[in-house]
């Protein structure tokens, strides 16, 4: 009987208790849950890195990323691309940059809307889309 | 390994202004810079006029076109307000212009030529078709209206297939019937 019992609360004091090994990790993130980013935050990121890109490739290279998502870019990316252009001295690029647009926008309604609002950058810098240079496409 | 990028960056800058350059324009970088290296001199004299690079550009050669590369890199440091059309095309062209790796799968007219040589491809099958069917033997005799009809009758002499078929009652069907 004793012996037994000895056993008994030997075993039960070897096994090891659920509460002390389910400790959750400090670091941790469920499974289900991805990092969202809004469209203002992505606007704010791409602003941000164009004003901050030092070279014509770092530009292409956000443009190439910028234009990559499912959505038109905020005119005010489009801005801070534009002045990047600038900044590297590529006229090129800003040509491509509203050729851009016009493949991401929905239709001819929205593409008119960006060139719209983006008329006094236009003028300013002395920027010809590709339908000015090339006439009518 | 930030910083060793920055600093690799700032120690390749002398570099950039020209390979960089060619790199988003999708001329041979290697090509370019031994262009020019090889024509430092030659560059000095010779000025591509830019307003016929569209047309020239597929056939130029390779020191020509790093000349009109760096042509229009000291073009495009000046304000954009004061580039001719010319200019603004040259640049655009020499960039993103199909050449290169942008140069179109199938050159204009391509869809056409295919869609009429398919269309020629059936009309000659159809007659072939018809060539073939003027050698063909005449269909038999017994699939004519007048025999079919004859078979009806016959049929009725017989009293074929009393319960279901074409002596039972109230019959509707065309029996043998079968051509028009």
């Amino acid at each position: 009987m004793r012996p037994q019992m000895l056993t008994t609360v030997l075993r039960a004091a070897a096994r090891p208790t659920l509460a002390a090994t389910r400790v959750a990790p400090a670091l941790t993130r469920p499974a289900s849950g991805h990092a969202q980013e809004t469209f203002e935050q992505f606007t704010d990121r791409y602003v941000s890195f164009f004003q901050n890109a030092e070279d014509l490739f770092e530009v292409q290279r956000g443009l190439n990323n910028c234009f990559a998502h499912d959505l038109v870019p905020a005119p005010t990316v489009i801005e801070a691309a534009v002045r990047a252009a600038r900044r590297v001295n590529d006229y090129s690029t800003a040509v491509r940059i509203f050729e851009g647009i016009k493949e991401k926008v929905e239709n001819k309604q929205q593409y008119q809307a960006y060139l719209d609002e983006l008329k006094g950058l236009r003028q300013e810098l002395g920027i010809s889309i590709k339908e000015e240079l090339y006439g009518s496409s | 390994m930030q910083a060793a990028l920055r600093i690799a960056r700032s120690s390749a800058r002398p570099l950039r202004a020209t390979t960089v350059r060619c790199l988003a324009t999708a001329a041979s970088p290697a090509h370019a810079a031994a262009a020019s290296a090889s024509t430092t001199t030659a560059r000095k004299h010779s000025v591509i006029p830019l307003s016929n690079v569209e047309a020239q550009w597929q056939t130029m050669a390779q020191e020509d076109k790093a000349i009109v590369h760096e042509q229009l890199e000291e073009l495009q440091k000046k304000d954009w307000k004061d580039l001719s059309l010319d200019e603004k095309k040259a640049a655009y062209y020499v960039a993103f212009g199909p050449h290169g790796p942008r140069a179109p799968i199938s050159p204009p007219g391509t869809t056409l030529k295919i869609f009429l040589s398919t269309m020629g491809l059936v009309g000659a099958a159809g007659v072939l078709m018809l060539a073939i069917r003027q050698f063909a033997p005449p269909p038999p005799k017994t699939i004519s209206r007048e025999w079919e009809e004859a078979s009806n009758q016959r049929a009725i002499e017989q009293k074929m297939n009393p319960i279901t078929g074409i002596t039972s009652e109230g019959y509707s069907g065309k029996g043998f019937v079968v051509s028009k």
